[in-house]
Parts: C-alpha cells; structure tokens; sequence
C-alpha cells in the first residue's frame, strides 16, 4: 500500500521506511508538518502515519485540517506521548488509530493494514462470513456449517472483532483496545486464553481451522492461512 | 455522631466558651454590687439601732426610771406597725417594759448587736420575723435591748439573688448566642477554606482559597497561603513539563533504539545474532514498560488526570470475567451493581487488573475473591487471596516503587504495581489497605461514590 510518513525524527523515519519497504509497501517521507500536509493534500495515500509533535505544524492540527476539507483518509497518529488521555485527544481530533513510542513493527504493520482495509470494507455489515463460519451482529447469533454456536457476551465480542478484521492479523494490544477498551498491558497471558477459548467454540468440531496464532504477532481469523 | 462532631467543632467551643466567660463576668459584677448594698443597708440600720438605743441612754439620765420604764412601754407599743422591738430589765433580771422577752437567753455580759427570730401572731398566722437589736448597759445594772425589724434586709437579699439568677440565665443564653454567630463565622470561613484545601490537595492546584476582602488576619493568612499555591503550582507545572519532555526524549531514544535493533535483526544470519538482537529488542521492551509504568504513576499523582462519574461495579465486573479463564480456581465475585465513582476508567481498571494480577500470581490454586459492596457513601473493593500473604511488618513497604517483595524474584513483574494502586487511590480519594486475610492477604481499596 501507498503510505506517507511525516515524523521529523530523521533516524526513526529511515528505520521505519525502511521496515516497511521490506514488507512491500510504498512509503513517502516528509519531515515537518507544513510539507506533510502538503503532500498529504496532494498525494493520494491508502494511509497516513503522523508523528504527534511535528514542526511547523502539530501532527493534531495536520489532522484536524485534513478532515476540514473532508479527506477521510486513514490517519494513524504515532507519539511519544502516551498517556490514555492524550490518545483521546489524538482519536477526537479525527486520528483512526494512536500508537505510542517505541511501537513494535509487527504491531504498526497490523494496525496500518487494518486501517487501509477498513475503507470501503464490511466496515457496518451486519451479517459477516468466512467460509462456513456466519455472524449476525444485530441478532447477535453465530453459526457454522448451520449449526448454533452459543458464545457468552466477551466471546462474541471478541468474535465479531476478529471477524470484522478477517483475513488481517490482529495483535494482543489490538484485541485488548477493540474488545475490551484496555488501553493498559495486563502482563500474563490473558488474551490467548480467551482466543483459546474461543477457538474451542468454532474450530474444535471442524477439520478446517479459521483462527490462526500468528507468531511474534498475534491472530488472524481466515481460511486461507 | 452529629452530637461529637458538633462538639468537636469550633461553633460548640467558642460559643460555650463565649457563654461562660460572659456568665463569669456578669456573676463577678453583680456579686460586687449585692456585697456592696448589703453592706450599705447593714450599716444604715445599725447606726439607726445605735442612735434610738443612744438617745434612749440620754433619756434614762435625764429621767427617773419610772418615766424612761413609760417611754420605753410607749415605743413599745404596736411594734409591727412602728417595726421597733424593746425590752428593758433592772439589775435583778426583772422585766421593766418592752414587747419582746429575749433578754435573759442573752449572756448577761452581752452587749453591742445580735440577731434573733421572734414569734408574731397577725390575724390568724403566726409568722416569725427576724430581728437586729442593740444591747446597751445603762448603768446601775439596768439593760436596754433596742431592735429593728430585718425583714426587709432579707427580701431585698432574695430578690437579689432571684436577679442575679436571671441575669446569669440572660447572661449565659446572650452569651451562647453571641458565640455561636462569632464561631459560625469562623467556622463558615474554615469550611470554605477546607473546602477550596481539598480539591487543592486532590491535585487541582489552579484553585485558590477564598478571601473574603475584609483584610482581616484570617484574610492575611489566606492571602498568605494562596502564595504558597502559586509557587507549588509553578514548581509543579515545571517538574510535570520537564518530566514529559524526559518522557518524550525517552520515548524518542528507545523507539530509535528500537528501529535499529529491528533493522538489524532483518540483516542477521546466524543463530547466534538473531538470539542477541532478540535479548536487546526485550530488554528495549521491559526498559519501555518500566518508563510507562513510571508515567503511569506520574499521571495518578500529579492529579490532573480527568475524572468523569464511572460505573465502578461494571469495571470490577468486566475484570473478573476478563481474569476468569486464567485463574486456576473460580474467581468468587460478588459485586454490588451500580457504584458510581467519580474516577478515572483505565487507571481503575489497571488498578484492579494489577491485584488480581497480583493475587492469581502470589497466589496460585488458591480461590482468590472479589467483593465490591457499598458501605454509607464509600464503595469497599475486597481482593482476596489465600496465598503466603505478606507480613504484617512488610505491608507499609509493599506499595513502595520497585519494591519486590521476598520470594518473589521467580516471578514477573516490576515492582510498579501495587505503587501504580496507591497512586490511583490517592488520585480519587480513597484509601489503601493490605489486610491479614488468614490466611492470605485482602487488599482493600475505599473509594468514596461520586455525588448524585
């Protein structure tokens, strides 16, 4: 995908560059934020990462501007700054996603990819579907190959989160902000019990498996693994 | 317990102190005035005494005895109109004239001033008057006793006394009053100051006490203090900057480090390279956490965290159902629905994350509890475990930063935990405390609920 950076951090943008040209993407980079909103006005990008504290011009102001002219495109705020408040600020002033300093790649790569894939996606759908495994949001009912799964309230929460980012890769802090609003690291394994758990719900009876550990990065949910 | 506190507040000692002193003074002025006019009276009536019972003497000098025997009969005569008491003996103890026999219980050899009661009878009463009388030894044995009716002496002492009573009542209800306006003005300026010192102490440090413009010493004093808070407000404000700017910096540097760690790890070939980059790129993580868990408590601390009325009963729940699949026995909850607290959502939920984090972790196959119920307007978390607890002389150190407590460096953890704990309590007014389960330990959090 086409990503522009602006961070004025010289190192950390090569770095970051350079991770994601490894991994395929198109990255541009500006320095400060007048030329990042220029080019951000200009290009046209699957995505937007913006450092917080910009020269020139604040990586908020970027955003607020951005989303003055109606350009929705998906903006993940990076920052040095991390305080759950802070983020609130980041995510009111128009941001889709906020990262805080030092990320991990696997964990930036999989927001970006879920924020370029949200655009024009199942994004709203009620009804969700990955090989024989069906999701009804409203009726909040699960079924696979016809047969009812019953799930509790988390479950399906979790569930829906995974579904809503089928064939993506979601990371621990991911599901733990989608599904729980956590915005904290509960250090023990909590999350892999409840994925586990919900594995044992929709793969136990079934040869083809959909949930996915990915190592070093989290879960996906897909059949073509 | 309204009664003690009233008690205990200034209103109730200034106003029965005020009472008192006032009460005090009033008795001192009015027993000043009755010793006086008693005194003024008593002598009045004695030198009356002394001057009939004198010129009586004259009398009986000038006249043979059977005409002072006639005065003394005459002014004897009808005492309770003329209020004069007369009684006249010769040598031998014969009474002469007179209207009262007194004399002969009288010591021969008395003279000058005595008191006694005598009997009347008036109408159909019999009444018993009090008596003042002079003695006087008239020469060749003859004795002349001269007395006053003191009655009215006696009255004007009770309707002192009754005054003096009244007064001391007025006095004391003038005095409660007068003490109870001068304590509630004192009292509604310290409530009002209190009021302003705790939100200041809660970490609002913008706020300043108010002064009522009288430029009283109360007012100097406010002034004062208010002082006090701007230079506390400008020494804070500058440490929180240059804490978030290290923070910042910090934050910058590992995430620098980190990009480099990373960029290396792609270029690795061997085994043994990737192992090392793997070690650095953990140590940059738990360096990142130890930072963030640092920040964490920061903001708890510094109170400018923004607190909203949260549902502390649904945050408790959330997390027992969130820890349940990890805990080797069932996590017990019971949680009384619908405690609103005014609070801060994620560092609470962190908060009782870290205990029950901490509980399954020192606790292991042992049933840890959670109980949430409300007692008066505080909501009580109970975390329970029934784990090695910590001794009771350890407590006041387990919520010290970085401290680890003995046996437990087999474990994760950075010793932040139960620091961040204190911190949030402190941040939403609650109170900490690790409690002896036995065994096992409890911890404690009260947290007042939010005014609604």
């Amino acid at each position: 995908m086409k990503i522009l950076l602006v961070e004025d951090d010289r190192r950390a943008s090569e770095y970051l560059t350079k991770g994601l040209r490894e991994l395929g993407h198109v990255v541009d980079q500006a320095f400060d934020g007048d030329t990042g909103l220029n080019a951000a006005m200009t290009g046209s990008y699957d995505v937007l990462l913006l450092d917080r504290m910009l020269p020139k011009l604040d990586g908020l102001e970027i955003v607020k501007r951005m989303r003055g002219v109606g350009n929705d495109v998906p903006i993940l705020i990076l920052s040095a700054l991390d305080e759950v408040d802070e983020r609130v600020q980041g995510l009111r002033a128009g941001g889709d996603d906020y990262l805080a300093k030092p990320y991990h790649l696997e964990e930036l790569t999989a927001r970006l990819d879920a924020l370029a894939r949200r655009k024009g996606a199942s994004g709203l759908a009620d009804k969700l579907k990955i090989a024989d495994l069906e999701v009804d949001a409203r009726a909040r009912r699960v079924t696979r190959a016809g047969r009812k799964i019953d799930l509790t309230t988390r479950e399906f929460q979790l569930l829906e989160f995974l579904m809503r980012h089928a064939g993506q890769i979601v990371t621990r802090t991911m599901i733990l902000e989608g599904v729980w609003d956590y915005h904290f690291d509960p250090k023990t394994n909590v999350i892999d019990v409840h994925i586990s758990r919900l594995r044992q719900a929709i793969d136990k009876d079934f040869t083809v498996q959909l949930l996915h550990t990915v190592r070093g990065a989290g879960y996906t949910l897909t059949d073509d693994p | 317990m309204q009664l003690v506190r009233f008690l205990r507040s200034s209103i109730a000692r200034v106003t029965v102190l005020h009472g008192l002193v006032l009460a005090a003074s009033m008795i001192a002025v009015l027993a000043g005035v009755y010793l006086a006019t008693a005194r003024l009276i008593a002598t009045e009536g004695d030198q009356l005494l002394s001057i009939e019972a004198q010129s009586l003497a004259e009398f009986f000098h000038d006249h043979d005895v059977d005409a002072f025997i006639g005065e003394v009969a005459e002014r004897a005569e009808d005492p309770w109109t003329r209020g004069g008491v007369y009684e006249l003996r010769n040598a031998n103890g014969d009474f002469l004239a007179g209207n009262v026999v007194i004399l002969p219980e009288l010591k021969p050899s008395n003279s000058g001033f005595t008191e006694f009661e005598v009997a009347v009878a008036r109408a159909d009463t019999e009444a018993s008057r009090s008596i003042r009388a002079r003695i006087q030894d008239l020469g060749q044995g003859y004795r002349l006793l001269v007395g006053h009716d003191v009655q009215d002496r006696q009255a004007f002492r009770t309707v002192m006394l009754r005054s003096v009573i009244w007064a001391i009542l007025v006095t004391l209800l003038f005095g409660a009053a007068g003490g109870w306006w001068l304590g509630h003005r004192i009292s509604s300026t310290a409530q009002a100051i209190n009021a302003s010192a705790a939100r200041i102490a809660a970490g609002n440090l913008t706020e300043r006490l108010p002064l009522n413009g009288s430029g009283d010493e109360i007012d100097t004093l406010v002034a004062r203090f208010n002082d006090l808070l701007a230079r506390v407000d400008t020494l804070t404000t500058t440490l929180r900057a240059v804490l978030d700017s290290t923070a910042h910096d910090l934050r910058g540097h590992l995430n620098r480090i980190r990009g480099a760690a990373q960029e290396a790890s792609l270029k690795a070939t061997t085994p043994e390279e990737q192992q090392s980059i793997q070690t650095v790129l953990g140590e940059i993580d738990r360096l990142s956490d130890t930072l963030q868990g640092l920040l964490r408590i920061a903001l708890a601390e510094s109170g400018t965290a923004p607190l909203d009325d949260v549902d502390f009963s649904q945050i408790a729940q959330d997390l027992v159902e969130f820890y349940q699949p990890v805990a080797d026995e069932p996590l017990v909850s019971e949680i009384t629905p619908g405690l609103i607290v005014r609070g801060h959502r994620q560092l609470l939920a962190q908060s009782i994350s870290n205990l029950l984090d901490n509980a399954l972790k020192y606790a292991p196959h042992t049933p840890v509890g959670l109980r949430l119920t409300r007692e008066g307007s505080i909501a009580v978390l109970d975390i329970t475990d029934r784990g090695p607890g910590i001794p009771a002389e350890q407590r006041a150190y387990a919520t010290m930063r970085f401290r680890r407590l003995p046996g437990s460096s087999g474990l994760p953890g950075s010793g932040l935990g139960l620091s961040l704990v204190a911190a949030v309590a402190r941040l939403h007014q609650a109170e900490l405390k690790l409690l002896d389960a036995s065994p096992g330990l409890r911890v404690r959090l009260s947290i007042p609920l939010a005014n609604t």
